[in-house]
């Protein structure tokens, strides 16, 4: 298996810091978004989710995508999240879903079908910690079953197919020929 | 010790040829090699490779017969803020001190010894490293890379962005390392090095080796194949032979200022009292790392927060837009002035006629053609600096404002670009320009500002290599 | 985060940054161990005596950090209050049912959540950075490669602070037109948004190299913080549980409200 190397660590990380602090700005655009709990506002759940598929579509090796959540976990928490040390255990567990997907799926496969996979793997992970943690299994069954949907079509959307344009674009600014090994075909053009 | 490749080749993604093709270089120990070269012929492509960078680091395909990369190498790149991992100047010391497994007893005392070596002193040397100046970063970078005690010493440009008395601070620093370490140097300031040096390798615009010698070989039977080329050599300025018109137009005022003041936050960066510029005038901004150069263009531009008054044409500016209309701009930093995707789109940018046409000639005349689809970013040095250089120029602003735009270019571009500057100057455009080359201000200047601490110090007419008469100077 | 905010240091800063955070982290599970809202009322005031008192942060800035916890609690507690299951009903209006349960246990949720904000809220403020992440590798043994990556990292943060304002002058002096509605939103993202992740990428790249350059690998290392256990965090163990002891019983003697557990009984 491919063992990352230092510049693929630090480069996670510095993606996932990024997002860190988007996550942090994040907690009150979700307070706003859900008021009085009709959990239409989880839509925009997420964008938390966001840089263990960013992350891993750049790089593309094994263990990324458990490492971005965890450390964009790690930065929310840093700067004084309000949800504090829980961000960290939530960002394990989704990064834990993203990766897995992938996995599935060999660590071939980066289209935006998979990114949206991954998406509802990471809103699933989260809302197995919120059965731990929020009780929400106490709630009525059709706020619980509206949670769900909101919850995975926001991974969807977000983590999935917003994750995979946003990356697409940066492709274009060539940054990604830094962490990915060169085609054959260049390889070819040296023994010409 | 040796460092060495056989029959090298390098290719990088999505480029149409070879960067080198069966490039060999052999280095001895002890040798202090310049390599020089045209700007993006390869230079510092080669020193990544030399130092094993490529491939290790960086996954560029590339295919080498034989190649001999020494245990332990120092690096000085040229963008200060690109090296360091920790906040603190003690920090980043112990760093490296950290990786040779020095017992924590031994470190205080080391982190002072190297600091003291290339002349940085600090009471306590637990001092944020982003306060520092631009050169006291890079002479901490070379400490840094000392206390390695590397097998090589590679040096990429270490001076690029520093004024003169940087410059020679940091060749000074650097020429009082150990007689036997070995060095491999990409500089484009060759007066510094050439001394210096015990050998020099002479590339040309495809990478290819035109020459390899001591310095005085290559300085003696080689200087046609440098002016061919276009490669800085000692003394190039004086057979520079530029098409100056000496003529300066009836002086016509372009821009007032008044009480200019210019702001981050609540600081005062910069501030000048008044100033009137002449239609026609090229006016060269000189001082120091971190005297308020850049500050005082952008307040000009109205990028930064600004008390008082600029007039152009007699209409005020108040807002980067409206500068825009009558002041053409290119920031220090190259890289962030693109907005596309590709060199070709940067240059159309926001052109409206005959587009294809412009561009390609530009392209062609500054040796970009064949880059056109690259990414800005994914350029050399020079590249970007030309190309960033290159899109503030189609407009139809009287006014430019030019922040070092001749930095890490070689001979010929550098010439290309000041002599088209004095093209547009003599047909009445006003040009003001940051540099920290004196020779610039020696040959192209006819007016010279000098800032010191956010002050303009000095203020005086250049007559053109005649003697300057000083003409005003605010205190 | 300790970058440079203006600070006087106090005992929270002088504990071991790796204790603190393991410390911390059974703290968050233990919290999740409370399920009566009395005890758990009066456990929030223990955090809310150290962000007041033993940070060493301005008041001011405190309160301004504290201002989205209300949202928090707020936004936290009511999903729960309006649409929880229970048996008591209080209120009922179309799909909001407020019963006692679900009341209590919405209110539960919430000083839950204000304990881990305050408990993250002290973390952040007490800890530098570089320190937490010299302790992780010597006490936890975290692989040097992960933690000076974070150090690294953390570093270049302020820079795109620095690189965002660039460029947000540079698109301006290069004239780019602000479309309208949505594509205003796509066009922010291509111009800011991509610039500065590739930017921050290449910087990371680039310093990757540099710190390899430098020798840095996983092997054997010396370290110049070394990071020990203290009383400091002897002091704080026996805060903790002191007024943990206090505060339960205070919570089972002196209740404030008569539910004892909100959890949901069948
Ligand atoms: N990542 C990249 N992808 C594609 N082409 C590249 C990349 N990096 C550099 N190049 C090209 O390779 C050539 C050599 O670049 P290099 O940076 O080695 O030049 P250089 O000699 O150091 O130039 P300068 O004096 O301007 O710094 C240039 O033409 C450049 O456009
Ligand atoms: N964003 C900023 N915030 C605070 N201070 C700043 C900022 N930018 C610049 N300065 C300070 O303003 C002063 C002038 O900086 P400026 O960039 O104008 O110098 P310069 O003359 O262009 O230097 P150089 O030759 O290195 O480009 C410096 O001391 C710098 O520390
Ligand atoms: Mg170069
Ligand atoms: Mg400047």
């Amino acid at each position: 298996m491919k063992r990352l190397k230092l510049s693929d660590i630090l480069i996670t990380i510095v993606i996932a810091l990024v997002f860190g602090i988007i996550y942090k700005l994040w907690g009150p655009v979700y307070n706003l978004v859900k008021p009085f709990g009709l959990h239409v506002g989880d839509i925009v759940y997420g964008m938390w989710f966001i840089a263990g598929t960013v992350a891993m579509l750049i790089l593309r090796k094994p263990g990324v995508a458990l490492l971005a959540e965890t450390a964009a976990a790690s930065g929310e928490f840093l700067v004084g999240s309000e949800y504090g040390l829980s961000v960290l255990l939530y960002g394990i567990v989704q990064g834990l879903g993203t990766e897995l997907v992938f996995a599935l799926f060999r660590y071939k496969r980066y289209t935006a079908f998979v990114a949206a996979l991954s998406g509802i793997a990471a809103a699933a992970g989260s809302l197995i910690m919120d059965v731990a943690y929020g009780y929400i299994l106490d709630l009525a069954l059709w706020n619980l079953l509206l949670l769900i949907s909101a919850r995975v079509l926001g991974g969807i959307l977000i983590a999935g197919i917003f994750a995979y344009f946003l990356v697409e674009a940066l492709e274009k600014t060539g940054v990604t020929s830094l962490v990915r090994p060169a085609s054959h075909e260049d390889f070819k053009a040296l023994d010409k | 010790m040796r460092v060495g490749v056989t029959n090298l080749r390098v290719k990088y993604a999505g480029a149409s040829e070879l960067l080198f093709n069966d490039l060999t270089l052999h280095i001895e120990k002890g040798e202090k090699v310049l390599l020089l070269g045209p700007s993006g012929c390869g230079k510092s492509t080669l020193l990544q490779v030399l130092s094993g960078l490529i491939p290790a680091a960086v996954p560029v395909p590339m295919k080498v017969e034989e190649k001999m990369i020494p245990e332990s190498t120092g690096y000085v790149f040229q963008d200060p803020d690109a090296q360091f991992c920790m906040p603190y100047v003690d920090e980043e010391m112990a760093f490296v001190l950290e990786n040779r497994a020095i017992p924590r007893s031994e470190m205080k005392g080391l982190i002072n010894t190297y600091l003291d070596k290339v002349g940085l002193h600090f009471d306590d040397p637990h001092v944020e490293i982003a306060t520092l100046s631009q050169g006291m970063k890079q002479r901490l970078a070379i400490a840094s890379v000392l206390s390695l005690e590397p097998d090589v010493l590679y040096l990429d440009e270490p001076t690029a962005l520093l004024d003169p008395e940087g410059t020679k601070d940091v060749w000074e620093t650097i020429k009082k390392i150990d007689d036997d370490q070995t060095m491999v140097i990409v500089e484009h300031k060759v007066d510094h090095v050439i001394d210096f040096v015990d050998r020099v390798v002479l590339f040309d615009d495809s990478g290819t080796i035109l020459a390899d010698s001591d310095p005085e070989t290559i300085l003696s039977f080689y200087k046609h194949k440098m002016k061919e080329f276009g490669i800085w050599y000692p003394g190039i300025w004086k057979e520079h032979e530029h098409g100056l018109k000496r003529e300066t137009k009836n002086a016509l005022s372009v821009m007032t200022i008044e009480d200019l003041k210019g702001f981050k936050g609540k600081k005062c960066l910069v501030e000048l009292p008044e100033a009137v510029i002449h239609e026609g005038e090229w006016i060269v901004i000189t001082g120091e790392n971190g005297a308020g150069k850049s500050s005082l263009l952008l307040s000009i531009m109205q990028v930064l927060k600004t008390t008082g008054d600029v007039h152009v044409d007699g209409k005020a500016l108040h807002s980067i837009k409206e500068a825009r209309e009558k002041l053409a701009f290119v920031f220090q930093n190259p890289e962030f002035q693109f907005v596309t995707n590709s060199v070709y789109d940067e240059l159309a940018y926001s052109m409206s006629e005959d587009v294809q046409n412009r561009v390609t000639t530009w392209l062609q005349n500054y040796e970009l053609l064949n880059h056109q689809h690259q990414h800005p970013y994914q350029l050399s040095t020079g590249q970007k600096r030309k190309l960033s250089v290159g899109t503030a120029l189609f407009g139809n602003q009287r006014i430019l404002l030019l922040d070092e735009p001749t930095f890490g270019q070689d001979a010929k571009n550098t010439f290309k670009l000041l002599e088209y500057f004095e093209d547009l100057r003599s047909k009445g455009i006003t040009i003001m320009m940051v540099t920290h080359d004196p020779n610039i201000v020696e040959t192209y200047a006819t007016r010279e500002w000098i800032i010191s601490k956010g002050r303009r110090v000095s203020d005086r007419n250049v007559n053109r290599g005649e003697e300057a008469v000083v003409h005003a100077v605010d205190s | 985060m300790q970058l440079t905010l203006d600070y006087n240091e106090t005992w929270l800063h002088r504990m071991n940054p790796a204790f603190k955070l393991v410390f911390f982290l059974f703290l968050f599970l233990g919290l999740l161990f409370i399920h009566n809202p009395n005890i758990i009322t009066y456990v929030t005031l223990l955090p809310l005596i150290l962000v007041a008192f033993f940070t060493g942060h301005k008041r001011k800035l405190l309160l301004i950090l504290m201002i989205p916890f209300l949202l928090l609690f707020v936004s936290s507690s009511s999903s729960m209050i309006f649409f929880g299951q229970g048996t008591t009903t209080w209120w009922k209006w179309g799909l909001i049912h407020i019963t006692e349960e679900s009341f209590y246990r919405g209110l539960h949720i919430g000083f839950r959540a204000l304990n881990f904000a305050l408990l993250g809220l002290i973390f952040a403020l007490t800890t530098r950075p570089v320190l937490l992440f010299y302790s992780l590798t010597q006490q936890l043994k975290v692989p040097p490669r992960f933690a000076y990556s974070f150090m690294a990292a953390v570093r270049i943060l302020p820079m795109m602070v620095e690189e965002f304002q660039q460029l947000k002058n540079a698109l301006l002096v290069r004239g780019v037109k602000k479309e309208k509605g949505w594509k205003r939103i796509t066009q922010s993202i291509t111009l800011y948004a991509v610039p500065l992740l590739s930017q921050s990428i290449r910087r990371a790249h680039r310093i990757a190299v540099a710190m390899e350059s430098k020798q840095f690998h996983n092997g054997k290392r010396t370290y110049y913080y070394e990071t020990r256990l203290s009383k400091f965090d002897g002091l704080f163990v026996l805060y903790i549980v002191l007024g943990v002891v206090t505060m339960v019983w205070l919570g089972l003697e002196v209740p404030t409200y008569e539910i004892t557990d909100v959890r949901n009984s069948d």
